[in-house]
């Protein structure tokens, strides 16, 4: 850029070129986490490396959102849905208790093969046919402890 | 400036248009409470303690953020901000530890002098404090995490004044805290330990290891000077008690620094383990033993009135010491240097303000992270606002990772090409650059303003003083003067036979000397320093010397008399 575009922007709310860069860190940190499983350091430097960012601001901004992860998650992501109608729907406690018992794993946790993760999330928007468990990003309706059997086995057996 | 008419708890006051109510409000003379608020740095809003009831607003305001407007009215001690004040104090003492008494910042605190204002008495809410880990990691300082009351002024201070970026905050909610980089411990992270975090902490969170408890602001005396670690010279203010130093801040309204300082200037002086020399010694069959003034003097007078005669001088001293030193030595006919040299400038010569203004700022041969900190940090000041570095130096170099362009010097001439297409281009030279490297500026001359960067704190007052500057080890005379006074200078003895050191230090200086004349560090003797821009400052005493220590001039004057000179 010659000096004549470095000059500040006319118009007051046009963003400069960090604060531009900086715009673009949370889909950044999507990307990556996409790409390693998990925002560890090698990814959180790549990014900051890329936008131009401190270290500091990078962390900060993925360590204060729960949906980027900062520590290894298992090769499926079990979610499930902890909303007012998968309560209702008599589905939440069950389920979760369910599956903690079969994976030997409490909520947050990962499986020892490193395959499942089990979490809570507060809905996921398919109140219709709750209870609800997401799996990495495909959703399972009216689920049953039965069909988180069928399920399980068959991720597993993937 | 636009004025606005507003009311402040009863006042009417001309405001400034644009202003803050706070500002106002200070400017006024009224009291409004702050705690992440700090005049150095941007409003943030977060801490809610300075907020007030302004008329025909909903909810309370937070004054440092708030903006005046005409015929505003704002009440900051109703009943309804009092409630409020308190209410936001026991939040912040519910959470982490505040028992304050065992805190080194107990009486000088500003969340405990608040508690005092606001009539704290109990903990009204269950405190589930889990003790943090505490952060010692750095060298010269310490994060304690329990006193931490997450204002931010650390991040800001970090971020917005001395560009290092190195400090964040980490989660959120009651999980939040302050980190380093990728939440690494602060001794590993991007830290420069500047201490510049340390100095605007309104809690005992961060701590100086050196000065913790060792005297409150009603104890210790303050005395603003100029620091002698480099030549920006930077304004500090020298806080001591019994004649000890305690602790060194930037000073908030130096021209050159503002409140900043780097870790040479605010922490390696009390560091300073060296031995003193406390009293005159002359060495009898190899040994150093003590002596009076008046035979160390004499034995001195004597030798400097014969043989032929060298006289080095650090760049340390004073401009008045400086002076007499030129005036003595000159008059022996004696060879003379001061030890330090001076950077370059083809061109018009700037200052470190210019460097707030510059669209490209061409770095030649500093390493700014290294030396003349405080530089480094207006250097990537300006780069966070978008002007460009373009950076001739070594691959290592501290600021790599800020410039746009990094060559080394075979390949400079692009680099300069470029500047001189800039609007506002500064160049930052360090001394003693190569011969080429210094032709390689020429096409800048009327086009940038130089800001030379010149080794040892004082060389352009010796240069003032009539003193020829050099690296200090070329002189060979029979008879070697050096007046070292703090300073840690190497000079070989050149087959001098008779060595005079004056030194406040016992080192190699003394073991090599023939008479060694006590001398005070450069905070025990008033006077004034020449910085790197010419700027004439001011070195004020915070200590009395030794007893047996005399003023560097004190002694300069004597031999002279002792010699006949008439100076």
């Amino acid at each position: 850029m010659s000096p004549e575009e470095q000059k500040q922007p006319t118009h007051p709310e046009t963003p400069t070129a960090k604060q531009a860069q900086r715009s673009m860190l949370l889909t950044a940190l999507y990307i990556a986490q996409a790409q390693y499983g998990h925002l560890n350091d090698e990814a959180l430097q790549r990014v900051a490396e890329r936008l131009g960012l401190p270290l500091s601001e990078v962390y900060s901004t993925a360590s204060f959102y729960s949906l980027y992860r900062l520590k290894p998650v298992g090769r499926y992501v079990i979610q499930v849905c902890d909303g007012l109608s998968c309560h209702l729907a008599g589905g939440a406690d069950t389920l979760v208790d369910y599956i903690r018992q079969k994976l030997g794993i409490r909520v947050g946790e990962t499986t020892s093969d490193g395959l499942f993760t089990l979490q809570t999330v507060e809905c996921v928007a398919s109140c219709g046919t709750s209870p609800a468990v997401r799996v990495n990003d495909e959703l399972y309706e009216n689920m049953t402890p039965q069909k988180v059997d069928r399920l399980l086995d068959q991720l597993a057996g993937r | 400036m636009t004025k606005v008419q507003i009311t402040i708890d009863g006042q009417k006051i001309a405001a400034e248009a644009g202003s803050t109510v706070l500002e106002a409000a200070r400017e006024a003379g009224l009291d409004i409470p702050t705690l992440c608020h700090h005049p150095a740095l941007s409003n943030w809003g977060a801490c809610r303690i300075c907020l007030v009831e302004i008329e025909r607003q909903r909810a309370l305001q937070t004054a440092c953020t708030f903006p005046v407007t005409e015929g505003m009215v704002v009440h900051t001690e109703s009943e309804k901000v009092v409630a409020a004040r308190k209410f936001v104090l026991q939040l912040l003492f519910s959470e982490r530890n505040h028992y304050c008494m065992y805190c080194q910042m107990s009486g000088d605190c500003e969340l405990q002098s608040l508690a005092y204002r606001y009539g704290l008495t109990e903990w009204p809410y269950p405190r589930p404090v889990e003790p943090l880990a505490v952060d010692a990691t750095r060298q010269y300082f310490v994060m304690d995490h329990n006193r931490c009351i997450l204002c931010r002024r650390c991040v800001r201070a970090c971020a917005e004044l001395v560009a290092n970026h190195t400090l964040g905050v980490r989660e959120r909610g009651i999980h939040s805290m302050i980190t380093a980089d990728l939440n690494v411990p602060m001794g590993e992270s991007s830290c420069i330990q500047c201490g510049t975090c340390l100095q605007v902490c309104p809690t005992g969170a961060l701590m100086d290891l050196k000065s913790a408890y060792r005297g409150r602001e009603t104890q210790v005396e303050r005395t603003r000077s100029t620091c002698v670690g480099c030549s920006i010279g930077c304004g500090i203010e020298l806080v001591s008690r019994a004649n000890h130093l305690v602790r060194i801040e930037g000073d908030w309204d130096a021209e050159v620094n503002k409140g900043l300082l780097c870790v040479v200037g605010r922490f390696e002086p009390l560091f300073d383990d060296r031995q003193r020399v406390t009293q005159p010694l002359v060495r009898r069959r190899g040994l150093l033993e003590p002596c009076e003034w008046d035979e160390a003097l004499g034995l001195v007078a004597e030798k400097l009135s014969g043989d032929s005669l060298a006289a080095l001088i650090t760049t340390r001293a004073t401009n008045e010491t400086m002076t007499q030193f030129g005036r003595l030595f000159r008059s022996l006919g004696a060879e003379m240097a001061a030890v330090g040299s001076l950077a370059p400038a083809p061109g018009a010569e700037g200052r470190l303000t210019d460097l707030a203004e510059a669209d490209v700022i061409l770095v030649v041969g500093a390493d700014l992270k290294k030396d003349h900190q405080v530089a480094g940090a207006f250097v990537r000041r300006a780069v966070d606002r978008g002007a460009r570095l373009a950076l001739v130096a070594d691959a290592d170099n501290g600021l790599a990772s800020y410039a746009t362009w990094h060559v080394g010097f075979d390949q400079m001439d692009s680099l300069v090409g470029m500047a001189a297409q800039a609007s506002r281009p500064v160049v930052v030279c360090a001394a003693d650059l190569p011969a080429e490297a210094e032709a390689a500026l020429a096409p800048l001359a009327g086009k940038a303003s130089f800001l030379g960067l010149s080794r040892g704190s004082n060389s352009r007052g010796a240069v003032a003083a009539g003193l020829p500057l050099s690296r200090g080890g070329e002189a060979s005379a029979r008879v070697l003067y050096i007046l070292a006074e703090d300073d840690r200078l190497h000079i070989p003895r050149n087959g001098a036979g008779f060595v005079v050191a004056q030194a406040s230090y016992v080192g190699p200086l003394t073991d090599m000397a023939d008479v060694v004349l006590p001398a005070p560090i450069w905070a025990e003797q008033s006077g004034h320093v020449t910085n790197t821009e010419g700027r004439v400052q001011s070195v004020q005493a915070a200590l009395t010397p030794p007893e047996n220590v005399w003023p560097t001039v004190k002694v300069l004057k004597t031999l002279a008399g002792r010699l006949n000179l008439a100076l």
